[in-house]
């Protein structure tokens, strides 16, 4: 169905034109990959300083401590400790784990599973890369500042995040870094939906598209429309800090007309609720196609999958109110609000209640990927579910801002889809490279991850009902809060657990891309079009453009002979 | 020995410790306005319903894990799951979780909010009016005084100390002098945004005596945590004598000195 011939150009040569400046979507992907695990890494020490602070407040933070904060004689200092939570987040959330499995995986699948030589515009693909680095060094750079990084938590709420709450250049490198960032993810978006409309290959319908190029394609419609969004709200309140302008200030400071701070929470939240699902729906179409690849059957319902997350998509631009019921909108619009969020349970339970209808009966392979994947469908069923504490109104009164959102989002934003991004590596990691991953250390590291992370999140919200607030310090100033000591420490050596448990990971990786075994054509045993073709994939994937004659997932058909599977450009047996 | 006196044993290393059962510690702060059970038992009928359906999420992936593991199963039914039965059969789970969880959680959420959290009361003359100010990174508050209007000389006005009585419905109207904070009451389970140039607002009702904490919800800086105020509920009688204690001092000429006093708004009665 492609509309225009795809060209085939000779190989780049030099290192350069190869591995750097390079329009190659697998290369691209790649590099994505690299320097989304980088970020990974970048985080997750961000993250131990917090749980370090939270269990043992006053102590020096271990090994690092004394040379990271000599003036404290190691310990984490408050100012500090803000600007972890903030760069925690924004580093998790926007150079983590959107690299890892919108731009990594994005990049790598979408051409290789619609039967494309490469994406639609290959120079704004590389362009959108760059793009991103130029963000990474704007946001690193901002760490270096006299007055340091941002520290306004990673919503960045006015008037804090204005010059009245953070007076550093700090803050405006980081509203910067977000926009150039925002820039980046567009360019990328608008370039994943352009290639899945012209590009797939002859004869694929969009129910022949595997559900991982789904999720991806929902994703990009989310982002092209939703981060230009951000991009404006952090560009005015650049204006507020730079220019003088008085978009989001009010009160004493606003001295030339008055704004208003929530208007920002507006902006930022109708960007912000989508984000969430920006981050999920590839995790989401990832999960259903390897639950049916390792379950040996056709995904159950696999058109219905992704009508519901298409549903899902549209529904999560209209209930981002829940995130604002404590700045006292009408109850009119609570209500309102409220009523949208609680809709988004059906179509969760209509693929939840799919992806247990593939397993159904299925000739279940335990391998790492589908590991994972089982892995991510149980927390994200905690992680949804407990949504609903916060999408209730009153409920929600008591608990918004305790750390019982925090474990609520980490369930789904971070444990989900960190999950869903390691299915994903693991599975796609032999058509990257052309090896494979060790099986029992990856089984080990989905073991050590999947305790860690229940550990950590669910004692968040333990902790969050008990009435821990977010983002403070030394919780133990308030008199009610000295009782959670214990489970805090469980929660930060659970955390502890978990980091090192991704110590097998990083050398699972590394070790396998140079020394581990050579990966054949197809190791998974699976269909799509990505695995027709040798590992690791060759330039410009396909030699002939493959013309597609079945859906995803035709396995176990009892019609087939010496396999259980067929390719898509088999005829249905 | 169980599981949780090794760990607090071991890991806590702190023997009294676990004479605090792990449930006790689980336990939100005590409930002390007359609303606080709404949410309290909202959250529990929400913990069933939810148990209810994760139960049932890993009946499924655990059971049909070890049911159809290869070793045992080699052979998956060729099934698409697009057939009438299968569809019903979806769809009538997704129905189901609305019309159980989404439809009763809502029901009631609606039902408390509208009838309970802002169902704002009457100002007659039994209702305690304060007015709240945050700031970087303290709480102040203003009683309107003997005369009962706010902004006069002999309005009561403390730092990080709200006193309040039982038995009387209390009303905040609640601003910030700087950047958003929020005036959370983790003991009668609200909190509302203190935001410059807007009063929110938020009532209450006390039934037990005592000292507990008040708590800035929103990040609001670096020393967030310190943002702590406390706040004394008193009986009725208890309470007209504190506020008659109070309106003597500010007679003083002494204490008229500290600018920290002048802050303050014409009540917004209209509600």
């Amino acid at each position: 169905m492609a509309f225009f011939e795809q060209e085939i150009h000779d190989a780049p040569k030099t290192f350069l034109s190869k591995y750097v400046f390079s329009f190659d979507h697998k290369v691209i992907g790649k590099q994505f990959l690299w320097y989304g695990i980088a970020f990974l890494g970048l985080g997750g020490m961000m993250a131990m300083m917090i749980r370090w602070t939270l269990a043992f407040p006053g102590e020096a933070f271990p090994i690092f401590g004394h040379f990271l904060f000599p003036a404290t004689n190691g310990v984490v200092p408050p100012d500090t400790y803000a600007m972890l939570f903030t760069l925690h987040g924004t580093i998790m959330i926007f150079y983590a784990i959107t690299p890892i499995l919108i731009g990594a995986f994005g990049n790598f699948c979408i051409p290789l599973m619609i039967g494309a030589r490469d994406m639609v515009f290959p120079t704004l693909n590389m362009l959108s890369f760059w793009l991103a680095v130029l963000s990474a060094v704007i946001l690193v750079a901002s760490l270096f500042t006299p007055l340091g990084g941002a520290a306004g938590g990673w919503v960045s709420y006015p008037t804090l995040s204005t010059l009245i709450g953070s007076p550093g250049v700090g803050q405006t490198l980081w509203c910067l870094a977000i926009f150039v960032l925002g820039v980046s993810s567009t360019m990328g978006a608008v370039n994943y939906i352009a290639t899945i409309i012209t590009l797939r290959a002859p004869g694929m319908g969009y129910f022949d598209m595997p559900l991982t190029v789904w999720g991806l394609w929902l994703t990009a419609v989310l982002n092209a429309l939703f981060l230009p969004v951000l991009g404006a709200g952090v560009l005015l309140l650049v204006f507020d800090r730079v220019f003088g302008t008085t978009f989001f200030l009010a009160g004493a400071a606003a001295t030339s007309g008055s704004g208003d701070p929530v208007l920002f929470q507006h902006v930022f939240w109708i960007f912000g609720h989508p984000e969430v699902y920006i981050l999920i729906l590839p995790a989401w179409g990832i999960v259903s196609d390897l639950l049916a690849f390792f379950a040996r059957k056709p995904a159950f319902g696999a058109k219905a999958t992704a009508l519901s997350m298409t549903t899902i998509t549209v529904l999560s631009t209209v209930v981002y109110g829940h995130h604002m019921y404590t700045t006292q909108m009408s109850p009119l619009l609570t209500q309102s609000f409220m009523m949208l969020t609680m809709t988004i349970s059906i179509p969760s339970a209509i693929f939840f209640a799919n992806w247990l209808g593939t397993l159904w009966k299925g000739s279940i392979r335990f391998q790492t990927p589908m590991l994972f994947a089982l892995g991510v469908v149980f927390v994200f069923g905690l992680g949804g579910l407990t949504g609903l504490y916060l999408a209730t109104v009153s409920t929600d009164l008591y608990l918004h801002d305790t750390y019982f959102v925090v474990g609520h989002f980490h369930y789904t934003m971070a444990a989900s889809v960190l999950l869903g991004g390691f299915a994903a590596t693991y599975f796609w990691f032999p058509k990257m490279f052309g090896r494979m991953l060790n099986e029992t250390l990856g089984k080990v590291h989905f073991w050590i991850s999947m305790l860690g992370l229940n550990g950590v999140f669910m004692g968040m919200m333990i902790v969050g009902y008990a009435g821990m607030h977010r983002r403070i310090y030394n919780p133990y100033v308030y008199e009610f809060l000295q009782k959670l000591i214990p489970i805090n420490m469980f929660i930060t050596y659970s955390a502890i657990f978990m980091g090192f448990g991704q110590l097998f990971f990083v050398y699972n990786f590394v070790y396998s891309i140079w020394k581990g075994p050579k990966a054949s054509q197809n190791p998974w045993e699976v269909g799509t079009l990505e695995w027709t073709i040798p590992s690791p994939a060759p330039h410009y994937n396909f030699d002939v453009i493959p013309v597609v004659k079945c859906g995803p997932h035709e396995m176990g058909n009892p019609n087939l002979k010496g396999r259980d599977f067929q390719y898509q450009t088999e005829e249905l047996a | 020995m169980n599981l949780y006196s090794l760990y607090m044993k071991f890991f806590v290393m702190n023997a009294h410790a676990a004479e605090m059962s792990l449930w006790d510690r689980m336990k939100p702060p005590l409930d002390i306005s007359t609303n606080g059970h709404l949410i309290d038992s909202l959250f529990h009928l929400t913990t069933m319903l939810i148990l209810f359906f994760f139960i049932l999420v890993c009946l499924g992936l655990f059971g049909f894990s070890y049911l159809y593991r290869q070793s045992k199963h080699p052979v998956a039914l060729y099934v698409h799951g697009t057939s009438k039965k299968h569809i019903a059969i979806v769809a009538a789970i997704g129905a189901m979780v609305f019309i159980m969880v989404d439809m009763k959680i809502t029901g009631i959420s609606n039902r408390d909010y509208m009838e309970s959290f802002a169902k704002w009361p009457k100002e007659d003359k039994d209702v305690v009016r304060v007015q709240v100010l945050g700031q970087q990174w303290a709480w102040n508050f203003r009683y309107a005084g003997k005369d009962g209007i706010f902004n006069t000389e002999d309005d009561i006005v403390t730092l990080n100390d709200l006193r309040l009585p039982t038995g009387k419905k209390i009303v905040f109207q609640v601003t910030s002098k700087d950047v958003i904070h929020s005036f959370s009451l983790p003991n009668a389970r609200i909190k509302v945004d203190a935001m410059p140039g807007r009063i929110s607002k938020m009532w209450t009702e006390l039934t037990t005596t005592g000292l507990y904490d008040i708590v800035c919800a929103q990040i609001c800086g670096t020393f967030h945590y310190r943002m702590q105020a406390k706040l004394r509920v008193y009986t009725p009688e208890e309470f007209d004598k504190w506020q008659d204690q109070m309106g003597e001092r500010t007679k003083y000429i002494m204490e008229k000195d500290s600018a920290d006093l002048y802050w303050g708004w014409k009540w917004v009665t209209n509600n």
